[in-house]
């Protein structure tokens, strides 16, 4: 128990891993109860990061292990993990995401189940790890060996794509980080160490140019993972051919590492390179936003189309790191957090209705809200949310993030914010035009249509798995302060070094501390009329 | 003629693969050449005995800290460094023969007598600076090889391998004469270490004859290594020889070809300092060449052992670009990627006899779904090719992290570019044997064959796959001790570069 007490986040994270390894030398017959010692496990993973890591003392670091790993020719690495305001949700909401697919996706998997089991816990231990590790070294061993257990769970249990899909994720990843070590050795070697603090100080010392290549080595790396336009296209392929739990944890989590990348090292390490390049990635976002809207409009598939609206959707995450400002990029945080949930849901709802029917297309749908009350239910309330309704919590994200960008003192910040805004309107747009074609309408009385397949509504356990995650859509929605007060003072402290020109945030900064988001319209408004509104005036 | 026990102690570590080499053709030798079981395992057993005492007397040396010598030979750190990798290599060939010729059903006693004495020339090409033993050393150990490759002369194309080898492996060894003697020739003297003094106090280190004799040596080298554009009997040679000797030429003889090119271009010729630079402004180019030629090549390959053979060129390039970085960690990263590179290709090619592919029935559609059938050989050739593609936490990843780390540190960050480019190219190809392994399913020919055969049974050729990927993985996880304590000390006291 004292080896526990002192080394907690050790524990969460390779607790996973050596539950993984038992159930891969598990005979092959008892996939069943692999299935559920996984299950289990990770629940208990999940129970255990609230007890410890909730309710603590609010202070910068919340739990911190280091220790020196091993000094290789010359570069000392240290096993540097630590839970702060940063990390704190992404780490539950890992650790959360994963036993709720598990549960989530318990038939969908018909062979191999101990194997895939064991590769979604050996998953748990490489994003755990990459989101906890303080040390670039060892953040990136866990970056790259995450692509492992992904590539294996999309190749081996994927759609009829899968080896197509599983390569151009392994190497579209695998490109990206490669160029990026390089950087890292680069920095490694004048700062004479993997700390993130000492190469931020050693890249302060650099030229100018040489910060903004290296700025732009980090950045490609998080990019790809976010992924931002042009970098997204590996994203449509992967979640499509991917298994539910797979694509789930992909949007849910794995997309986070980019943008919690870019919080975490990209943005701190290299202030004035992040704040040169800040209207480029602004355009991208933008251009990712409206671009995987429409995109996302012309889809056929529903599982295609989430996965382009995460590409719209991440792009907001990015914006609001663009805007430099507390607000837009607290709305970033928070964005992670929504997406993680709100399109972790729609692929598990997807992967439902894909369980039943055995097709994924808009057109073989119809009427499905007489066959499915219950599913109609909760996908209109994952689609509202993933829209960002008022009182859910796409709507406080996206709001914040637009707030940030339009009041951000960039000169480009009130336009890009009010481009931006029409990516919320194309949002509904395809969600609720989708929705109404699949859902809505006579039944499809075709033979071989999916409507017509679709015998039983949701049972206990997709309730069990959905209730949650709605609690969670409208809590984030009415009280977001559960979720970003943690991340206060870190973004604050962030920001000191990297922030937009003529801060406006004085108009801003009680809105952070506003509990419920239509206060934040009433205070943003006083300011600056009604532009800032707008995503409420679409609706 | 009275040996000093140290005298002995450097010499005993080649006689005794040499004595077990003389004595297996001694029980092989019936005129059929159908030995009973009992003898071949009697065979198989004095080979790894002979390769055991030697290894454990290496150990013991190691571990003593002792570094004796024979006049021209010394065994000092290094060479029991070569003398370890090259001993491991051999008796993980021989147990993976014993399985494998038991497949092709050619078990013969003169592959372990070859194979033994091409260890010795091994040990002693990588234990000494002088000019007439590192040649002995040279042929000692490539003529067995040129017989091994075409050792199960049933096959064909098993004499066309050889011959291809035997040919271009005599230019190369000529090359490398030439050179030796261009440069005795100007310093009257063999030992390359007293040459080099000599030479640089007669002011003749620029001489161009001085150079073109370094530069012949360094053909034979690269050779060796098989680097572009030298690279070209690689392929052939790897898929004519039997899998387990494959996997051996493109461990060992590489792994002794740069060690060597080690002692004499950074260790003797060190006093012509410009020569050094030189000979590596020309190895950068031709390791780019390397990486290049060998990776895209290897892109298009369906055979898995051509496959294995561009991506030895490829191992190579990288190894080579340690050479252009020049400093003491890259040496001694070098020397880790050795070990790794040992275990993975010993396994990559184990992997091959383990599934029982016999001849030429080595394509990747051979391989599938081979990995669900044999659970643990898949996860060994899952950790093997993730490994070779540098993919963390293998320990293939820090071979090259070593090695990279110094390119940048010297400001060769362009190279650096160039070779994580490199291994992203790798990755796809070594993806292949996964895709093969994991995500396809046997087409319905190959499962109605499979049914016909007797099940494959290799048993010592699976363990030495599962301790390869054993050694890779602890590559990943016991770096320090590895870089720290095995490669740093054997260049730091076998060559005195690092103080």
């Amino acid at each position: 128990m004292t080896w526990l007490t002192s080394h907690p986040l050790t524990f969460l994270v390779f607790a996973p891993t050596l539950l993984g390894l038992l159930i891969l030398v598990l005979p092959h017959a008892l996939g069943r109860l692999s299935r559920m010692l996984g299950f289990m496990g990770a629940l208990a993973v999940f129970a255990l990061s609230l007890s410890w890591l909730l309710g603590r003392h609010e202070g910068a670091v919340l739990l911190t292990e280091r220790a020196p790993w091993f000094t290789l020719v010359g570069l000392p690495v240290d096993y540097a993990l630590t839970v702060d305001g940063l990390n704190l949700w992404l780490v539950i909401l890992t650790t959360f995401l994963v036993p709720l697919t598990m549960l989530g996706t318990w038939n969908s998997i018909k062979d191999r189940i101990g194997t895939f089991a064991a590769l979604f816990l050996l998953l748990e231990t490489g994003m755990l790890g990459a989101l906890m590790a303080q040390d670039l070294f060892f953040f990136y061993l866990f970056w790259e060996a995450m692509l492992i257990p992904m590539y294996f769970m999309i190749g081996v249990w994927g759609g009829d794509e899968r080896r197509y899909a599983a390569n151009k994720f392994f190497l579209y990843t695998l490109g990206g980080s490669l160029l990026w070590l390089v950087a890292l050795l680069y920095l490694a070697n004048k700062a004479g160490g993997f700390n993130p603090v000492l190469m931020g100080q050693a890249a302060s010392l650099m030229p100018f140019s040489v910060q903004c290549w290296l700025f732009i080595a980090f950045a490609v790396a998080f990019a790809i993972k976010v992924p931002l336009f042009p970098l997204h296209t590996w994203l449509p392929d992967a979640h499509v051919q991917a298994p539910t739990a797979g694509s789930v944890i992909l949007a849910g989590v794995l997309l986070k590492l980019g943008g919690y990348g870019f919080i975490r090292f990209a943005i701190p390490m290299f202030p004035a390179a992040a704040m040169h390049y800040a209207k480029p990635i602004a355009i991208l976002s933008v251009i990712a936003i409206v671009y995987g809207a429409l995109v996302a409009m012309v889809q056929r598939d529903i599982k295609k189309l989430v996965a382009y609206s995460s590409v719209s959707h991440m792009g907001f995450v990015m914006l609001g790191l663009a805007s430099f400002t507390v607000i837009g990029t607290q709305g970033a945080m928070l964005q992670m957090l929504n997406h993680g949930i709100s399109t972790g849901a729609l692929f598990l709802l997807v992967g439902m209705l894909y369980d039943r029917a055995h097709t994924r297309m808009i057109a073989d749908f119809g009427g499905v809200a007489v066959k499915m009350p219950v599913f109609t239910t909760f996908f209109l309330i994952v689609t509202l949310s993933s829209i960002g309704l008022p009182l859910t919590n796409g709507f406080v994200g996206e709001f914040w993030i637009l707030n940030g960008t339009f009041l951000s003192g960039f000169s480009w910040g009130r336009l890009y914010a009010c481009l931006a805004t029409s990516g919320v309107l194309l949002g509904a747009v395809y969600m609720l035009w989708m929705f109404k074609r699949v859902f809505w309408g006579p039944e499809n009385k075709d033979e071989d249509s999916g409507t017509h397949h679709l015998h039983s509504d949701l049972n206990a356990r997709e309730i069990a798995v959905m209730l949650p995650l709605v609690v969670l859509i409208l809590w984030m929605g009415v009280h977001p302060r559960t979720f970003v007060a943690v991340s206060e003072a870190p973004v604050a402290a962030l920001l000191q070094d990297a922030k937009a020109p003529e801060p406006r945030t004085f108009v801003l900064k009680p809105a952070v501390h506003e509990a419920a988001p239509a206060h934040e319209g009433a205070h943003a408004t006083e300011g600056h009329a009604a532009e800032p509104a707008a995503p409420e005036v679409h609706r | 003629m009275n040996l000093s026990p140290s005298q002995w102690a450097a010499l005993l570590p080649l006689i005794i693969p040499a004595l077990g080499a003389c004595l297996i053709p001694l029980m092989a030798l019936d005129k059929d050449q159908v030995t009973e079981k009992w003898i071949r395992a009697v065979m198989y057993g004095t080979a790894l005995l002979a390769v055991g005492a030697s290894f454990w007397y290496l150990t013991d040396l190691w571990l003593s800290g002792s570094q004796p010598s024979f006049y021209q030979l010394r065994m000092d750190r290094l060479a029991q460094f070569t003398g370890i990798f090259v001993l491991v290599a051999a008796a993980m060939t021989i147990l993976q023969s014993w399985d494998h010729f038991h497949q092709e059903g050619w078990v013969k006693g003169e592959t372990l007598a070859l194979l033994l004495f091409s260890v010795v020339g091994m040990m002693l090409f990588a234990a000494t600076s002088h000019f007439v033993v590192l040649f002995l050393g040279l042929e000692l150990f490539s003529i067995p090889l040129y017989a091994l490759v075409g050792t199960v002369r049933a096959r064909t194309e098993s004499a066309e391998g050889g011959m291809k080898y035997f040919l271009t492996g005599a230019v190369a060894s000529s090359c490398f004469l030439m050179g030796g003697v261009l440069i005795y020739g100007l310093s009257g003297t063999l030992d390359l270490t007293a040459a080099a003094f000599t030479l640089k106090a007669q002011g003749l280190a620029l001489d161009p004859l001085v150079l073109a004799g370094a530069a012949l040596m360094l053909v034979g080298f690269l050779f060796k290594v098989s680097a572009v554009p030298f690279h070209q009997w690689t392929p052939d040679a790897y898929e004519a020889s039997p899998h387990p000797i494959a996997g051996f030429m493109s461990v060992a003889t590489k792994g002794v070809a740069i060690i060597a090119l080690l002692r004499i271009f950074p260790g003797s010729l060190a006093p012509l300092g410009a020569v050094g630079v030189k000979m590596q402004s020309v190895v950068a180019v031709l390791a780019v060449a390397t990486l290049v030629v060998g990776n895209l090549t290897a892109l298009v390959q369906t055979n898995v052992k051509r496959m294995l053979a561009y991506s030895s060129i490829s191992h190579a390039g990288y190894l080579l670009l340690g050479f252009v970085a020049g400093t003491p960690a890259a040496y001694a990263g070098m020397l880790y990627y050795l070990v790794i590179y040992l275990s993975m290709n010993m396994g990559a090619f184990g992997l091959l006899t383990a599934f029982g592919l016999v001849g030429e029935q080595t394509t990747f559609d051979d391989l599938r779904g081979l990995g669900w059938k044999r659970p643990a050989m898949g996860v060994a050739a899952a950790i093997i090719m993730l490994s070779l593609a540098g993919i963390p936490p293998m320990g293939g990843f820090y071979g090259k992290y070593m090695i990279f780390r110094e390119l940048v540190s010297t400001g060769h960050v362009g190279m650096a570019i160039l070779g994580v480019l490199a291994s992203l190219v790798s990755a796809y190809y070594y993806l292949r044997f996964l895709v093969a392994l994991f995500l396809q399913a046997p087409s319905a020919e190959a499962e109605r064959l499979a049914s016909d055969r007797p099940a494959i049974h290799a048993p010592l050729a699976g363990a030495t796959v599962l301790v390869a990927a054993a050694i890779v993985l602890a590559g990943g996880f016991l770096q320090t001790f590895l870089a720290d304590g095995f490669a740093r000390r054997a260049l730091a006291e076998g060559l005195g570069l690092i103080r």
